[in-house]
Protein backbone atom coordinates (compact mmCIF):
# COMPACT_ATOMS: atom_id res chain seq x y z
CA UNK A 1 0.00 0.00 0.00
CA UNK A 2 1.46 3.32 -1.08
CA UNK A 3 0.85 6.04 1.47
CA UNK A 4 1.11 9.80 1.42
CA UNK A 5 4.37 9.64 3.35
CA UNK A 6 6.13 7.62 0.66
CA UNK A 7 5.17 10.16 -1.99
CA UNK A 8 6.39 12.99 0.20
CA UNK A 9 9.70 11.23 0.81
CA UNK A 10 10.20 10.65 -2.91
CA UNK A 11 9.44 14.26 -3.71
CA UNK A 12 11.80 15.44 -0.99
CA UNK A 13 14.54 13.24 -2.46
CA UNK A 14 13.83 14.67 -5.92
CA UNK A 15 14.00 18.19 -4.51
CA UNK A 16 17.33 17.58 -2.78
CA UNK A 17 18.78 15.88 -5.86
CA UNK A 18 17.71 18.88 -7.93
CA UNK A 19 19.39 21.28 -5.51
CA UNK A 20 22.58 19.20 -5.47
CA UNK A 21 22.64 19.04 -9.26
CA UNK A 22 22.26 22.82 -9.45
CA UNK A 23 25.10 23.41 -7.02
CA UNK A 24 27.52 20.65 -8.01
CA UNK A 25 27.27 20.41 -11.79
CA UNK A 26 29.16 22.89 -13.95
CA UNK A 27 27.32 22.18 -17.18
CA UNK A 28 24.56 24.73 -17.76
CA UNK A 29 22.24 22.22 -19.42
CA UNK A 30 22.61 19.97 -16.39
CA UNK A 31 21.73 22.91 -14.15
CA UNK A 32 18.55 23.45 -16.18
CA UNK A 33 17.75 19.77 -15.64
CA UNK A 34 18.17 20.36 -11.91
CA UNK A 35 15.50 23.08 -12.09
CA UNK A 36 13.18 20.62 -13.82
CA UNK A 37 13.70 18.10 -11.00
CA UNK A 38 12.76 20.71 -8.39
CA UNK A 39 9.62 21.68 -10.30
CA UNK A 40 8.62 18.04 -10.69
CA UNK A 41 9.14 17.42 -6.98
CA UNK A 42 6.63 20.18 -6.28
CA UNK A 43 4.20 18.84 -8.88
CA UNK A 44 4.38 15.37 -7.31
CA UNK A 45 3.65 16.89 -3.91
CA UNK A 46 0.57 18.64 -5.24
CA UNK A 47 -0.88 15.52 -6.80
CA UNK A 48 -0.13 13.37 -3.74
CA UNK A 49 -1.69 15.86 -1.33
CA UNK A 50 -4.67 16.22 -3.62
CA UNK A 51 -5.22 12.46 -3.65
CA UNK A 52 -4.66 11.68 0.03
CA UNK A 53 -5.07 14.76 2.19
CA UNK A 54 -7.18 17.60 0.92
CA UNK A 55 -9.97 15.99 -1.13
CA UNK A 56 -10.19 18.75 -3.71
CA UNK A 57 -8.91 19.21 -7.23
CA UNK A 58 -6.75 22.29 -6.62
CA UNK A 59 -3.60 20.18 -6.58
CA UNK A 60 -4.31 18.52 -9.91
CA UNK A 61 -4.97 21.86 -11.59
CA UNK A 62 -1.83 23.31 -10.05
CA UNK A 63 0.35 20.45 -11.31
CA UNK A 64 -0.97 20.94 -14.85
CA UNK A 65 0.02 24.59 -14.68
CA UNK A 66 3.45 23.60 -13.35
CA UNK A 67 4.03 21.36 -16.38
CA UNK A 68 3.12 24.17 -18.78
CA UNK A 69 5.27 26.75 -17.02
CA UNK A 70 8.22 24.35 -16.76
CA UNK A 71 8.10 23.81 -20.52
CA UNK A 72 8.08 27.56 -21.17
CA UNK A 73 10.92 28.14 -18.76
CA UNK A 74 13.03 25.35 -20.27
CA UNK A 75 12.47 26.76 -23.76
CA UNK A 76 13.63 30.24 -22.78
CA UNK A 77 16.51 28.88 -20.70
CA UNK A 78 17.78 26.69 -23.52
CA UNK A 79 17.49 29.54 -26.02
CA UNK A 80 19.67 31.73 -23.82
CA UNK A 81 22.16 28.88 -23.30
CA UNK A 82 22.40 28.38 -27.07
CA UNK A 83 23.17 32.08 -27.48
CA UNK A 84 25.79 31.80 -24.75
CA UNK A 85 27.32 28.80 -26.52
CA UNK A 86 27.46 30.64 -29.84
CA UNK A 87 29.37 33.50 -28.23
CA UNK A 88 31.66 31.64 -25.86
CA UNK A 89 31.77 28.20 -27.52
CA UNK A 90 31.37 26.49 -24.18
CA UNK A 91 28.52 25.77 -21.76
CA UNK A 92 30.66 25.65 -18.67
CA UNK A 93 29.24 27.84 -15.89
CA UNK A 94 32.70 28.95 -14.77
CA UNK A 95 33.10 30.80 -18.07
CA UNK A 96 30.29 33.17 -17.09
CA UNK A 97 32.45 35.54 -15.10
CA UNK A 98 32.36 38.80 -17.02
CA UNK A 99 29.94 40.49 -14.65
CA UNK A 100 31.78 40.96 -11.39
CA UNK A 101 32.70 43.79 -9.09
CA UNK B 1 -22.99 31.74 -14.59
CA UNK B 2 -22.08 33.35 -17.89
CA UNK B 3 -23.71 36.60 -16.82
CA UNK B 4 -21.60 36.55 -13.67
CA UNK B 5 -18.47 36.04 -15.74
CA UNK B 6 -19.21 39.05 -17.92
CA UNK B 7 -19.90 41.05 -14.79
CA UNK B 8 -16.41 40.16 -13.59
CA UNK B 9 -14.88 41.17 -16.89
CA UNK B 10 -15.89 44.78 -16.33
CA UNK B 11 -13.35 44.88 -13.48
CA UNK B 12 -10.71 43.25 -15.63
CA UNK B 13 -10.63 45.71 -18.55
CA UNK B 14 -7.07 47.05 -17.94
CA UNK B 15 -5.52 43.59 -18.08
CA UNK B 16 -7.58 42.67 -21.14
CA UNK B 17 -6.42 45.85 -22.87
CA UNK B 18 -2.80 44.95 -22.16
CA UNK B 19 -3.29 41.43 -23.49
CA UNK B 20 -4.87 42.76 -26.70
CA UNK B 21 -2.06 45.31 -26.96
CA UNK B 22 0.59 42.60 -26.65
CA UNK B 23 -0.95 40.38 -29.33
CA UNK B 24 -1.54 43.23 -31.75
CA UNK B 25 2.02 44.44 -31.21
CA UNK B 26 3.26 40.97 -32.12
CA UNK B 27 1.31 41.07 -35.36
CA UNK B 28 2.36 44.63 -36.13
CA UNK B 29 5.99 43.82 -35.42
CA UNK B 30 5.89 40.91 -37.83
CA UNK B 31 4.41 43.00 -40.62
CA UNK B 32 6.59 46.07 -40.21
CA UNK B 33 9.46 46.86 -42.53
CA UNK B 34 12.71 48.40 -41.41
CA UNK B 35 11.59 51.97 -41.75
CA UNK B 36 11.70 54.52 -39.02
CA UNK B 37 8.24 55.89 -39.70
CA UNK B 38 6.42 52.61 -39.14
CA UNK B 39 8.40 51.88 -36.00
CA UNK B 40 7.38 55.23 -34.58
CA UNK B 41 3.77 54.33 -35.23
CA UNK B 42 4.22 51.17 -33.19
CA UNK B 43 5.64 53.23 -30.34
CA UNK B 44 2.80 55.73 -30.49
CA UNK B 45 0.29 52.88 -30.53
CA UNK B 46 1.84 51.08 -27.55
CA UNK B 47 2.11 54.19 -25.41
CA UNK B 48 -1.37 55.38 -26.37
CA UNK B 49 -3.00 52.07 -25.39
CA UNK B 50 -1.04 51.95 -22.13
CA UNK B 51 -2.21 55.49 -21.46
CA UNK B 52 -5.80 54.44 -22.16
CA UNK B 53 -5.57 51.62 -19.60
CA UNK B 54 -5.18 54.34 -16.97
CA UNK B 55 -8.85 55.31 -17.50
CA UNK B 56 -10.41 51.97 -16.40
CA UNK B 57 -7.76 51.75 -13.69
CA UNK B 58 -8.83 55.10 -12.29
CA UNK B 59 -12.45 53.96 -12.46
CA UNK B 60 -11.53 50.81 -10.53
CA UNK B 61 -9.98 52.96 -7.79
CA UNK B 62 -13.42 54.22 -6.82
CA UNK B 63 -15.25 50.89 -6.95
CA UNK B 64 -15.91 48.65 -3.99
CA UNK B 65 -13.30 45.90 -3.63
CA UNK B 66 -14.33 42.56 -5.10
CA UNK B 67 -12.96 39.06 -5.54
CA UNK B 68 -13.46 37.96 -9.13
CA UNK B 69 -13.01 34.70 -11.05
CA UNK B 70 -13.82 32.45 -8.07
CA UNK B 71 -11.55 34.27 -5.63
CA UNK B 72 -8.54 34.04 -7.93
CA UNK B 73 -8.18 37.80 -8.43
CA UNK B 74 -8.85 40.69 -6.09
CA UNK B 75 -9.64 44.10 -7.51
CA UNK B 76 -9.25 46.73 -4.82
CA UNK B 77 -7.82 50.21 -4.52
CA UNK B 78 -4.45 48.87 -3.33
CA UNK B 79 -3.81 46.59 -6.29
CA UNK B 80 -5.18 49.22 -8.67
CA UNK B 81 -2.80 51.90 -7.42
CA UNK B 82 0.13 49.49 -7.76
CA UNK B 83 -1.03 48.76 -11.32
CA UNK B 84 -1.13 52.48 -12.11
CA UNK B 85 2.47 52.82 -10.90
CA UNK B 86 3.51 49.85 -13.03
CA UNK B 87 1.75 51.16 -16.15
CA UNK B 88 3.47 54.54 -15.76
CA UNK B 89 6.82 52.79 -15.29
CA UNK B 90 6.27 50.70 -18.42
CA UNK B 91 5.37 53.76 -20.45
CA UNK B 92 8.52 55.51 -19.25
CA UNK B 93 10.73 52.54 -20.06
CA UNK B 94 9.23 52.11 -23.54
CA UNK B 95 9.77 55.79 -24.27
CA UNK B 96 13.35 55.51 -23.03
CA UNK B 97 13.97 52.49 -25.27
CA UNK B 98 12.95 54.57 -28.28
CA UNK B 99 15.92 56.90 -28.03
CA UNK B 100 18.39 54.55 -26.37
CA UNK B 101 21.16 53.15 -28.50
CA UNK B 102 21.59 50.27 -26.09
CA UNK B 103 18.82 48.31 -27.79
CA UNK B 104 19.35 47.24 -31.38
CA UNK B 105 17.10 49.08 -33.80
CA UNK B 106 15.56 45.92 -35.17
CA UNK B 107 14.71 44.72 -31.65
CA UNK B 108 13.07 47.90 -30.42
CA UNK B 109 9.48 46.89 -30.92
CA UNK B 110 10.25 43.53 -29.32
CA UNK B 111 11.27 45.41 -26.22
CA UNK B 112 7.81 46.99 -26.16
CA UNK B 113 6.13 43.60 -26.62
CA UNK B 114 8.01 42.02 -23.76
CA UNK B 115 7.61 45.03 -21.50
CA UNK B 116 3.86 44.79 -21.92
CA UNK B 117 4.08 41.05 -21.21
CA UNK B 118 5.96 41.65 -17.97
CA UNK B 119 3.38 44.30 -17.10
CA UNK B 120 0.60 41.72 -17.52
CA UNK B 121 2.46 39.36 -15.16
CA UNK B 122 2.92 42.19 -12.69
CA UNK B 123 -0.78 43.05 -12.79
CA UNK B 124 -1.62 39.40 -12.16
CA UNK B 125 0.77 39.36 -9.21
CA UNK B 126 -0.48 42.63 -7.74
CA UNK B 127 -4.05 41.41 -7.52
CA UNK B 128 -3.34 37.72 -6.85
CA UNK B 129 -5.63 36.17 -4.29
CA UNK B 130 -4.60 32.53 -4.43
CA UNK B 131 -1.34 30.65 -4.67
CA UNK B 132 -1.87 29.63 -8.30
CA UNK B 133 -2.23 33.24 -9.40
CA UNK B 134 0.84 34.19 -7.39
CA UNK B 135 2.86 31.44 -9.07
CA UNK B 136 1.61 32.27 -12.57
CA UNK B 137 2.27 35.96 -11.97
CA UNK B 138 5.83 35.33 -10.81
CA UNK B 139 6.55 33.09 -13.79
CA UNK B 140 4.98 35.38 -16.39
CA UNK B 141 7.06 38.17 -14.96
CA UNK B 142 10.26 36.12 -14.76
CA UNK B 143 10.30 34.23 -18.04
CA UNK B 144 9.89 37.40 -20.08
CA UNK B 145 12.45 39.16 -17.90
CA UNK B 146 15.06 36.54 -18.79
CA UNK B 147 14.60 37.33 -22.47
CA UNK B 148 14.61 41.07 -21.84
CA UNK B 149 17.90 41.03 -19.99
CA UNK B 150 19.61 39.10 -22.80
CA UNK B 151 18.16 41.41 -25.44
CA UNK B 152 21.58 42.74 -26.47
CA UNK B 153 22.19 39.37 -27.95
CA UNK B 154 25.53 39.90 -29.69
CA UNK B 155 27.26 40.87 -26.49
CA UNK B 156 28.45 38.28 -24.06
CA UNK B 157 27.68 40.41 -20.99
CA UNK B 158 24.00 40.68 -21.83
CA UNK B 159 23.69 36.98 -22.60
CA UNK B 160 25.50 36.18 -19.40
CA UNK B 161 23.12 38.43 -17.46
CA UNK B 162 20.12 36.68 -18.98
CA UNK B 163 21.56 33.28 -18.21
CA UNK B 164 22.35 34.09 -14.60
CA UNK B 165 18.89 35.56 -14.20
CA UNK B 166 17.28 32.45 -15.69
CA UNK B 167 19.24 30.03 -13.49
CA UNK B 168 18.78 31.93 -10.21
CA UNK B 169 15.16 32.67 -11.12
CA UNK B 170 14.36 29.05 -11.95
CA UNK B 171 15.88 27.89 -8.67
CA UNK B 172 14.04 30.43 -6.53
CA UNK B 173 10.72 29.82 -8.28
CA UNK B 174 11.19 26.07 -7.77
CA UNK B 175 11.94 26.47 -4.07
CA UNK B 176 8.92 28.77 -3.65
CA UNK B 177 6.75 26.26 -5.47
CA UNK B 178 7.92 23.45 -3.19
CA UNK B 179 6.92 25.60 -0.22
CA UNK B 180 3.52 26.34 -1.77
CA UNK B 181 2.91 22.62 -2.30
CA UNK B 182 3.39 21.90 1.40
CA UNK B 183 1.24 24.88 2.36
CA UNK B 184 -1.47 23.42 0.15
CA UNK B 185 -1.12 20.03 1.82
CA UNK B 186 -1.18 21.29 5.40
CA UNK B 187 -3.77 24.03 4.99
CA UNK B 188 -5.98 22.16 2.54
CA UNK B 189 -6.48 24.81 -0.13
CA UNK B 190 -4.72 27.23 -2.43
CA UNK B 191 -7.22 30.05 -1.79
CA UNK B 192 -5.96 32.69 0.62
CA UNK B 193 -9.47 33.03 2.08
CA UNK B 194 -9.68 29.33 2.95
CA UNK B 195 -6.07 28.95 4.09
CA UNK B 196 -6.14 31.81 6.60
CA UNK B 197 -8.55 30.34 9.21
CA UNK B 198 -6.67 27.02 9.24
CA UNK B 199 -3.49 28.75 10.44
CA UNK B 200 -4.91 29.40 13.91
CA UNK B 201 -5.42 25.77 14.90
CA UNK B 202 -1.97 24.53 13.98
CA UNK B 203 0.49 23.08 16.45
CA UNK B 204 3.53 20.84 16.71
CA UNK B 205 4.84 19.26 13.53
CA UNK B 206 2.31 20.91 11.25
CA UNK B 207 3.24 24.35 12.52
CA UNK B 208 6.89 23.60 11.80
CA UNK B 209 6.04 22.48 8.25
CA UNK B 210 4.01 25.65 7.66
CA UNK B 211 6.80 27.82 9.01
CA UNK B 212 9.39 26.22 6.73
CA UNK B 213 7.00 26.37 3.78
CA UNK B 214 6.41 30.07 4.30
CA UNK B 215 10.16 30.57 4.41
CA UNK B 216 10.48 28.77 1.07
CA UNK B 217 7.62 30.80 -0.39
CA UNK B 218 9.38 33.90 0.81
CA UNK B 219 12.48 32.90 -1.20
CA UNK B 220 10.45 33.31 -4.39
CA UNK B 221 9.18 36.78 -3.55
CA UNK B 222 12.38 37.92 -1.88
CA UNK B 223 14.25 36.98 -5.01
CA UNK B 224 11.95 39.04 -7.23
CA UNK B 225 12.39 42.17 -5.14
CA UNK B 226 16.07 41.35 -4.49
CA UNK B 227 16.08 41.14 -0.71
CA UNK B 228 19.15 40.02 1.17
CA UNK B 229 20.35 37.20 0.82
CA UNK B 230 18.75 36.76 -2.59
CA UNK B 231 20.12 40.00 -4.02
CA UNK B 232 23.26 38.55 -5.61
CA UNK B 233 21.82 38.47 -9.11
CA UNK B 234 20.67 42.10 -9.09
CA UNK B 235 23.91 44.00 -9.83
CA UNK B 236 25.03 41.47 -12.43
CA UNK B 237 21.72 41.47 -14.27
CA UNK B 238 21.36 45.25 -14.01
CA UNK B 239 24.83 45.79 -15.39
CA UNK B 240 24.54 43.31 -18.22
CA UNK B 241 21.10 44.35 -19.42
CA UNK B 242 20.49 47.28 -21.76
CA UNK B 243 19.72 50.47 -19.79
CA UNK B 244 15.98 50.72 -20.64
CA UNK B 245 15.62 47.15 -19.40
CA UNK B 246 17.43 48.05 -16.19
CA UNK B 247 15.13 51.03 -15.65
CA UNK B 248 12.16 48.79 -16.27
CA UNK B 249 13.41 46.09 -13.87
CA UNK B 250 13.91 48.53 -11.06
CA UNK B 251 10.24 49.57 -11.15
CA UNK B 252 7.74 47.04 -12.45
CA UNK B 253 8.85 43.66 -11.01
CA UNK B 254 9.76 45.31 -7.72
CA UNK B 255 6.38 46.97 -7.26
CA UNK B 256 4.59 43.73 -8.18
CA UNK B 257 6.67 41.68 -5.74
CA UNK B 258 6.19 44.25 -2.97
CA UNK B 259 2.42 44.18 -3.55
CA UNK B 260 2.41 40.39 -3.15
CA UNK B 261 4.53 40.61 -0.02
CA UNK B 262 2.14 43.16 1.47
CA UNK B 263 -0.92 41.10 0.63
CA UNK B 264 0.52 37.82 1.92
CA UNK B 265 1.69 39.48 5.14
CA UNK B 266 -1.68 41.10 5.70
CA UNK B 267 -3.69 37.98 4.96
CA UNK B 268 -1.68 35.52 7.01
CA UNK B 269 0.17 37.44 9.71
CA UNK B 270 -2.08 39.87 11.48
CA UNK B 271 -3.37 37.85 14.43
CA UNK B 272 -0.44 38.14 16.85
CA UNK B 273 0.31 34.40 16.97
CA UNK B 274 3.76 32.82 17.22
CA UNK B 275 3.90 32.68 13.42
CA UNK B 276 3.29 36.42 13.17
CA UNK B 277 5.96 37.26 15.71
CA UNK B 278 8.56 35.19 13.89
CA UNK B 279 7.51 36.72 10.55
CA UNK B 280 7.96 40.25 11.91
CA UNK B 281 11.34 39.33 13.38
CA UNK B 282 12.45 37.83 10.08
CA UNK B 283 11.34 40.87 8.10
CA UNK B 284 13.10 43.25 10.50
CA UNK B 285 16.40 41.39 10.15
CA UNK B 286 16.05 41.09 6.38
CA UNK B 287 15.17 44.74 5.99
CA UNK B 288 18.18 45.85 8.03
CA UNK B 289 20.52 43.52 6.12
CA UNK B 290 19.11 44.50 2.72
CA UNK B 291 19.53 48.21 3.38
CA UNK B 292 23.03 47.83 4.76
CA UNK B 293 24.32 45.51 2.06
CA UNK B 294 22.79 47.61 -0.72
CA UNK B 295 24.11 50.93 0.52
CA UNK B 296 27.54 49.80 1.71
CA UNK B 297 28.28 47.93 -1.53
CA UNK B 298 27.12 50.90 -3.58
CA UNK B 299 29.99 53.00 -2.22
CA UNK B 300 32.72 51.08 -4.01
CA UNK B 301 31.10 50.93 -7.44
CA UNK B 302 32.61 52.56 -10.50
CA UNK B 303 29.72 52.01 -12.91
CA UNK B 304 26.70 54.29 -12.50
CA UNK B 305 24.37 51.51 -13.61
CA UNK B 306 25.71 49.26 -10.86
CA UNK B 307 25.45 52.13 -8.39
CA UNK B 308 21.77 52.55 -9.23
CA UNK B 309 21.28 48.78 -8.92
CA UNK B 310 22.73 48.70 -5.41
CA UNK B 311 20.86 51.83 -4.40
CA UNK B 312 17.63 50.20 -5.57
CA UNK B 313 18.41 47.29 -3.23
CA UNK B 314 18.77 49.82 -0.42
CA UNK B 315 15.47 51.48 -1.31
CA UNK B 316 13.62 48.17 -1.31
CA UNK B 317 15.05 47.43 2.14
CA UNK B 318 13.59 50.74 3.26
CA UNK B 319 10.19 50.04 1.70
CA UNK B 320 9.98 46.65 3.44
CA UNK B 321 9.79 48.52 6.77
CA UNK B 322 6.26 49.53 5.76
CA UNK B 323 5.34 45.83 5.68
CA UNK B 324 6.87 45.12 9.09
CA UNK B 325 4.48 47.37 10.98
CA UNK B 326 1.48 45.51 9.50
CA UNK B 327 -1.00 48.37 9.57
CA UNK B 328 -2.67 50.63 7.04
CA UNK B 329 -0.31 53.54 7.66
CA UNK B 330 2.60 51.29 6.68
CA UNK B 331 0.94 50.38 3.38
CA UNK B 332 0.25 54.05 2.78
CA UNK B 333 3.95 54.78 3.30
CA UNK B 334 4.95 52.01 0.87
CA UNK B 335 2.59 53.28 -1.82
CA UNK B 336 3.83 56.85 -1.47
CA UNK B 337 7.42 55.62 -1.58
CA UNK B 338 6.61 53.62 -4.71
CA UNK B 339 5.09 56.62 -6.48
CA UNK B 340 7.97 58.94 -5.69
CA UNK B 341 10.62 56.30 -6.41
CA UNK B 342 9.08 55.70 -9.84
CA UNK B 343 9.76 59.25 -11.04
CA UNK B 344 13.21 59.53 -9.45
CA UNK B 345 14.46 56.27 -10.96
CA UNK B 346 13.12 57.02 -14.40
CA UNK B 347 14.92 60.38 -14.51
CA UNK B 348 18.17 58.92 -13.21
CA UNK B 349 18.10 56.20 -15.85
CA UNK B 350 17.10 58.62 -18.64
CA UNK B 351 20.13 60.78 -18.01
CA UNK B 352 22.52 57.88 -17.44
CA UNK B 353 21.24 56.27 -20.61
CA UNK B 354 21.86 59.34 -22.71
CA UNK B 355 25.33 59.96 -21.34
CA UNK B 356 26.42 56.35 -21.68
CA UNK B 357 25.11 56.29 -25.26
CA UNK B 358 27.23 59.35 -25.96
CA UNK B 359 30.46 58.11 -24.42
CA UNK B 360 29.97 54.37 -24.84
CA UNK B 361 30.60 53.66 -21.17
CA UNK B 362 28.79 54.26 -17.91
CA UNK B 363 31.55 55.07 -15.43
CA UNK B 364 31.44 58.13 -13.18
CA UNK B 365 33.68 59.94 -15.65
CA UNK B 366 30.85 60.55 -18.11
CA UNK B 367 29.27 62.84 -15.50
CA UNK B 368 32.39 65.00 -15.16
CA UNK B 369 31.60 68.68 -15.49
CA UNK B 370 28.09 68.02 -16.67
CA UNK B 371 26.96 71.36 -15.25
CA UNK B 372 28.98 73.22 -17.91
CA UNK B 373 27.96 70.95 -20.73
CA UNK B 374 24.24 70.76 -20.11
CA UNK B 375 23.05 72.78 -17.10
CA UNK B 376 19.40 71.65 -17.21
CA UNK B 377 20.39 68.01 -17.23
CA UNK B 378 22.90 68.49 -14.44
CA UNK B 379 20.53 70.41 -12.19
CA UNK B 380 17.76 67.86 -12.64
CA UNK B 381 20.14 64.95 -12.06
CA UNK B 382 21.56 66.59 -8.93
CA UNK B 383 18.07 67.25 -7.57
CA UNK B 384 17.08 63.66 -8.24
CA UNK B 385 20.18 62.44 -6.43
CA UNK B 386 19.27 64.67 -3.46
CA UNK B 387 15.77 63.27 -3.60
CA UNK B 388 17.00 59.67 -3.73
CA UNK B 389 19.13 60.39 -0.68
CA UNK B 390 16.04 61.69 1.09
CA UNK B 391 16.77 65.41 1.32
CA UNK B 392 14.02 68.03 1.53
CA UNK B 393 12.31 69.65 -0.33
CA UNK B 394 11.99 66.71 -2.73
CA UNK B 395 9.57 63.81 -2.70
CA UNK B 396 12.22 61.36 -1.50
CA UNK B 397 12.31 63.17 1.82
CA UNK B 398 8.57 62.81 2.41
CA UNK B 399 8.72 59.15 1.37
CA UNK B 400 11.50 58.37 3.85
CA UNK B 401 9.86 60.51 6.52
CA UNK B 402 6.66 58.44 6.26
CA UNK B 403 8.56 55.18 6.65
CA UNK B 404 10.43 56.53 9.69
CA UNK B 405 7.26 57.80 11.31
CA UNK B 406 5.41 54.47 11.02
CA UNK B 407 8.42 52.57 12.36
CA UNK B 408 8.89 54.89 15.32
CA UNK B 409 5.17 54.85 16.04
CA UNK B 410 5.48 51.08 16.50
CA UNK B 411 8.51 51.64 18.77
CA UNK B 412 11.01 49.70 16.62
CA UNK B 413 13.79 52.11 17.56
CA UNK B 414 16.66 49.79 16.63
CA UNK B 415 15.63 49.48 13.00
CA UNK B 416 14.93 53.21 12.81
CA UNK B 417 18.55 53.88 13.78
CA UNK B 418 19.78 51.39 11.17
CA UNK B 419 17.63 53.12 8.54
CA UNK B 420 18.94 56.55 9.55
CA UNK B 421 22.56 55.38 9.33
CA UNK B 422 21.81 53.93 5.91
CA UNK B 423 20.35 57.22 4.74
CA UNK B 424 23.61 58.91 5.67
CA UNK B 425 25.63 56.28 3.81
CA UNK B 426 23.45 56.68 0.72
CA UNK B 427 23.88 60.45 0.95
CA UNK B 428 27.64 59.92 0.69
CA UNK B 429 27.65 58.07 -2.62
CA UNK B 430 24.91 60.15 -4.19
CA UNK B 431 26.80 63.29 -3.29
CA UNK B 432 30.00 61.84 -4.72
CA UNK B 433 28.25 61.65 -8.08
CA UNK B 434 26.78 65.15 -7.67
CA UNK B 435 30.22 66.49 -6.78
CA UNK B 436 31.72 65.03 -9.96
CA UNK B 437 29.01 66.72 -11.99
CA UNK B 438 29.67 70.15 -10.51
CA UNK B 439 33.40 70.23 -9.69
CA UNK B 440 34.78 67.58 -12.02
CA UNK B 441 36.91 68.81 -14.90
CA UNK B 442 35.77 67.34 -18.18
CA UNK B 443 38.43 66.37 -20.71
CA UNK B 444 36.91 68.17 -23.65
CA UNK B 445 34.75 71.27 -23.51
CA UNK B 446 32.21 69.77 -25.88
CA UNK B 447 28.50 70.07 -25.18
CA UNK B 448 26.07 67.23 -24.69
CA UNK B 449 24.74 66.63 -28.16
CA UNK B 450 21.65 64.95 -29.40
CA UNK B 451 19.56 65.51 -26.30
CA UNK B 452 16.52 66.59 -28.24
CA UNK B 453 13.79 68.92 -27.10
CA UNK B 454 11.45 65.94 -26.86
CA UNK B 455 13.73 64.22 -24.36
CA UNK B 456 14.19 67.39 -22.36
CA UNK B 457 10.43 67.85 -22.19
CA UNK B 458 10.01 64.28 -20.92
CA UNK B 459 12.65 64.76 -18.26
CA UNK B 460 11.16 68.04 -17.08
CA UNK B 461 7.69 66.49 -17.05
CA UNK B 462 9.00 63.61 -14.93
CA UNK B 463 10.83 66.06 -12.69
CA UNK B 464 7.72 68.08 -11.83
CA UNK B 465 6.24 65.31 -9.61
CA UNK B 466 9.58 64.94 -7.80
CA UNK B 467 9.35 68.57 -6.68
CA UNK B 468 5.60 68.84 -6.34
CA UNK B 469 5.30 65.67 -4.26
CA UNK B 470 7.93 67.08 -1.93
CA UNK B 471 5.87 70.17 -1.18
CA UNK B 472 2.22 69.43 -1.88
CA UNK B 473 2.18 65.81 -0.80
CA UNK B 474 -1.18 65.74 0.97
CA UNK B 475 -3.25 64.79 -2.08
CA UNK B 476 -1.12 61.80 -2.90
CA UNK B 477 -1.00 60.77 0.74
CA UNK B 478 -4.79 60.80 0.84
CA UNK B 479 -4.84 58.81 -2.40
CA UNK B 480 -2.49 56.16 -1.09
CA UNK B 481 -4.28 56.26 2.26
CA UNK B 482 -7.52 55.35 0.51
CA UNK B 483 -5.70 52.58 -1.31
CA UNK B 484 -4.16 51.14 1.84
CA UNK B 485 -7.44 49.63 3.10
CA UNK B 486 -8.04 46.38 1.30
CA UNK B 487 -10.07 43.27 1.88
CA UNK B 488 -8.81 39.89 2.95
Amino acid sequence: MVSLASYLIISLILFVVGLVVMIARKNIVAILLGIELILNAAALNFVAYSRYATNNLDGHIFSLFIIVVAAAEAAVGLAIVIRFFQIKETIHIDEATQLRN
Amino acid sequence: MLQELFGYLSYYIPELMCIVLMTTLLVAEASVKDEHGSRDKIYAYAIAVLGLTLIPLCQNMGKNPVHIFHNAITIDAFSTLVKIIMVLGTMGAIWLSRSSRDIYTNLKSEFAIMAVGVLIGGMLLASANNMLTVYLGIETLSILSYVMSSLKRDESTSTEAGMKYALYGGLSAGVALFGISHLYGTLGSIQFVEMMPKLAGLEGGRLAIVLISFLMFFVGIGYKISLFPFHMWTPDVYQGSPIPVTAFFSIVPKMAGLATLVRVSFVFFTDGSALTVSWIGLMLVISAMTMTVGNVTAIGQSSVKRLLAFSSIGHVGMMILGVVVLNEVGVQAILFYGISYLFMTLIAFYITSHLSDMYGTDTYDVFKGLIYKHPVMAIIMASVLFSLAGMPPFSGFIAKFNIFSVVIEKKYYGIAIVAAVNSVISLYYYMKLAKIMVFGKSDGEERVLGFTFQNQAVIVALFIPVVVLGIFWEQVMVLSGNASVFIK
